[in-house]
């Protein structure tokens, strides 16, 4: 397990960066997290996915389907892949402050 | 040294005599100790002088206890053949950390032992004993539940997951503007039942609807299944016999149940290699259709002109990455790149390459076991130098767990490369026929006489006003005792048939029809907006239905049936 500093605190991640106590996360935490999955700006395109993968994570306990990510961010596909160029699974979910996804991914 | 030994010990050491089968029994018994081993591995050659990591020294740990238990040698001189047995829960957490954490199960220094040694299978053994005392990494758990519970290693259910191909569906139809674009769910009878890999429907659906497409345009008759459609199998990474063959039989019966005649498997390494080749053994059971990767499904359809492809889409140098599973393994090593070459401008060989290729580092499991992730990492420059050296911007693999391993370790190595798969290639160098309008413009269907027997006076109004615009002769049947009578009477070439109708149901009529010497050459097409009555069809002892439709029927995709029932080609010709 390693550390990484994050809005000037720091925070326990797994071996693959992802957040180990989900609930420490807040906004500053995502902001920070953004540069490291190729991230410039935090849009407010942005924000609209990690806050709905953030509140269904809390709600269910588990990542959303994509389906699911896409209807209620009213965002296709191809236009998530942009905002997230390490894709949903690993970019979305880790700025989320969500554990690392599990099987094959 | 203390004798006590730990409960978990124990069973470890009693299931051990079940595990030892003649492969491996030979492989424990055949180690000369010559080190050609050792330069296969790529934990190795990225950690030089740790012994830990070589694949002889990895063995011997499992060897000793074999010895120590097993073999006569380890009996009558235990202090010359080096046999040890476990004691303490301790030595297992030790013997977890070689098993998982330092072997990929890849199967390169096993092809590489002169005296045939199978490291990886007699690893993989070594794993399913600590599982069978749950001594494992968490991921591996988690995951391994999933698929015995939910029947998917992602946990997706059933609703999410049709959801998602009907989504997919959706966006294909509106890309081409074609109504008659379909992933069809549950139907019996296809030629070909397609299942994928969970993280296909849960993350990246794109797959999906390319391998759609490309099904559609080849005109295949397919289907994928509402259940039974994971054909990853974590038994294989785990060592689990029983879950290996409970998810395998799974994927099995739902191609049975649907009747179909070819299981396609899309492009993945552990899948297909657990599906194709390992499951009938774990899960004791024979199978009576084929069972093919899609790639090879892929490389038919351009053989055969079903499809057309134009590979100055891809004009980016990409070269190959051969999946361990799939290339050691299942020896899949020459479609893939005859595929390539069709599809893309330049294509680039990797070095090593085929059955010698280095693992993406991401293999048996371990893109779900986040502890190990810095040594895979690590390790993972072997793959990286490899990838710089091909020049290429882009590496296609077969594998999802080969395109997570690989993004991991270009992203940890800033390589500035892309991943993709085979089937993201050739649906983007498709040739999409021209859209078949001129089926509307010219009248195809002259000199048919068609049959419609429904009970709804809009359908039937519908369908005919549409069959006569195409030139057809229609008959109108309100129930299922006129359709008989009619169809007596007139000898259509092609009957309609809706399923729920006063008097005679449908299912009734089509099992007369079929039993009727007189009646049973006609053509018929179940047109229902029930699809849960399929059974009522397909139940029947008679030769299934030449077509059927589920309700709404758009324009396009009634004449474009009717054309494939009757055999008429899309210009008016017949085929």
């Amino acid at each position: 397990m390693g550390q990484i500093l994050l809005a000037g605190k720091n925070f326990d991640v797994d071996e693959d960066g992802f957040l180990q106590n989900p609930e420490q996360w807040d906004e500053a935490v995502a902001k920070d997290f953004a540069p490291t999955e190729g991230i410039t700006e935090m849009t407010e395109e942005h924000w609209k996915v990690v806050r709905y993968i953030r509140d269904y994570y809390l709600k269910f306990g588990v990542a959303p389907m994509i389906r699911k990510l896409c209807k209620e961010t009213d965002c296709n596909l191809k236009r998530i892949y942009e905002l997230f160029p390490s894709g949903p699974a690993k970019g979305a979910c880790k700025i989320a402050g969500l554990p690392k996804p599990t099987g094959c991914v | 040294m203390s004798n006590k030994r730990s409960y978990k010990c124990e069973k470890v050491i009693e299931r051990l005599h079940k595990k030892v089968s003649r492969q491996i029994l030979g492989s424990l018994e055949a180690c000369v100790h010559c080190g050609m081993c050792t330069d296969q591995c790529h934990y190795v050659l990225a950690n030089p002088g740790d012994v830990s990591y070589m694949p002889s020294y990895k063995a011997d740990k499992l060897r000793k206890l074999f010895k120590a238990h097993i073999d006569w040698t380890g009996k009558k001189f235990p202090w010359w053949v080096s046999a040890r047995s476990l004691y303490t829960d301790d030595e297992l957490e030790e013997l977890k950390d070689t098993v998982f954490g330092k072997c990929t199960n890849c199967r390169r220094c096993s092809i590489n032992c002169p005296m045939g040694v199978d490291m990886a299978t007699f690893n993989r053994m070594a794993r399913g004993l600590l599982v069978s005392v749950g001594v494992m990494p968490q991921g591996v758990a988690v995951v391994a539940k999933d698929q015995w519970e939910i029947g998917n290693q992602m946990g997706v259910l059933k609703e999410d997951f049709l959801d998602t191909l009907q989504w997919m569906q959706e966006e294909l139809q509106s890309e081409y503007d074609d109504p008659s674009i379909k992933i069809p769910i549950d139907k019996m009878d296809c030629d070909v039942v397609y299942s994928i890999n969970p993280r296909e429907a849960k993350y990246d659906p794109r797959t999906i609807a390319d391998a759609a497409k490309i099904f559609h345009f080849a005109g295949e008759n397919w289907t994928m299944a509402s259940e039974g459609w994971d054909m990853t199998n974590f038994g294989l990474f785990n060592g689990d016999d029983e879950l290996g063959g409970a998810v395998a039989r799974r994927c099995y019966e739902a191609t049975e149940n649907l009747r179909g005649k070819k299981l396609v498997i899309s492009e993945c390494g552990h899948g297909y290699r657990s599906t194709r080749c390992e499951g009938q053994n774990w899960g004791q059971k024979d199978v009576n259709f084929k069972m093919e990767s899609s790639v090879i499904s892929m490389l038919r359809y351009i053989k055969e002109g079903k499809i057309k492809v134009d590979k100055t889409k891809n004009p980016e140098p990409v070269t190959f990455h051969d999946s361990c599973n799939n290339a050691r393994s299942c020896g899949l090593t020459e479609e893939p790149r005859e595929l390539l070459n069709m599809v893309c401008m330049d294509f680039r060989e990797m070095y090593p390459n085929r059955a010698e290729n280095f693992c993406c580092t991401g293999g048996g499991g371990a893109m779900s076991m986040s502890e190990y992730t810095p040594r895979r990492l690590k390790s993972a420059i072997i793959k990286a130098n490899q990838l710089k050296e091909t020049g290429a911007k882009t590496v296609v693999t077969s594998c999802h767990n080969c395109v997570d391993g690989l993004s991991d370790l270009i992203r940890h190595y800033k390589l500035d490369m892309k991943v993709t798969q085979l089937v993201n290639l050739v649906a983007n160098a498709l040739v999409v026929p021209e859209k078949r309008k001129a089926a509307a413009e010219v009248a195809t269907l002259v000199g048919y006489k068609i049959l419609l027997a429904d009970d709804e006076a809009d359908t039937l109004a519908f369908f005919s006003t549409v069959l006569e615009d195409n030139g057809a002769t229609v008959i109108l049947a309100r129930d299922g005792d006129e359709a008989l009578a009619l169809a007596r009477k007139e000898k259509p070439n092609l009957i309609t048939l809706d399923l729920s109708m006063p008097g005679k149901d449908g299912g009734e009529v089509f099992e007369i029809l079929r039993k009727d010497p007189e009646l049973s050459a006609i053509k018929v097409c179940i047109i229902t907006g029930k699809p849960e009555l399929r059974r009522l069809i397909y139940d029947r002892p008679v030769t299934p239905p030449e077509g059927y439709l589920n309700k709404p029927v758009a324009n396009e995709e009634l004449i474009l049936n009717m054309h494939k029932i009757l055999g008429v080609a899309h210009d008016g010709k017949k085929k």
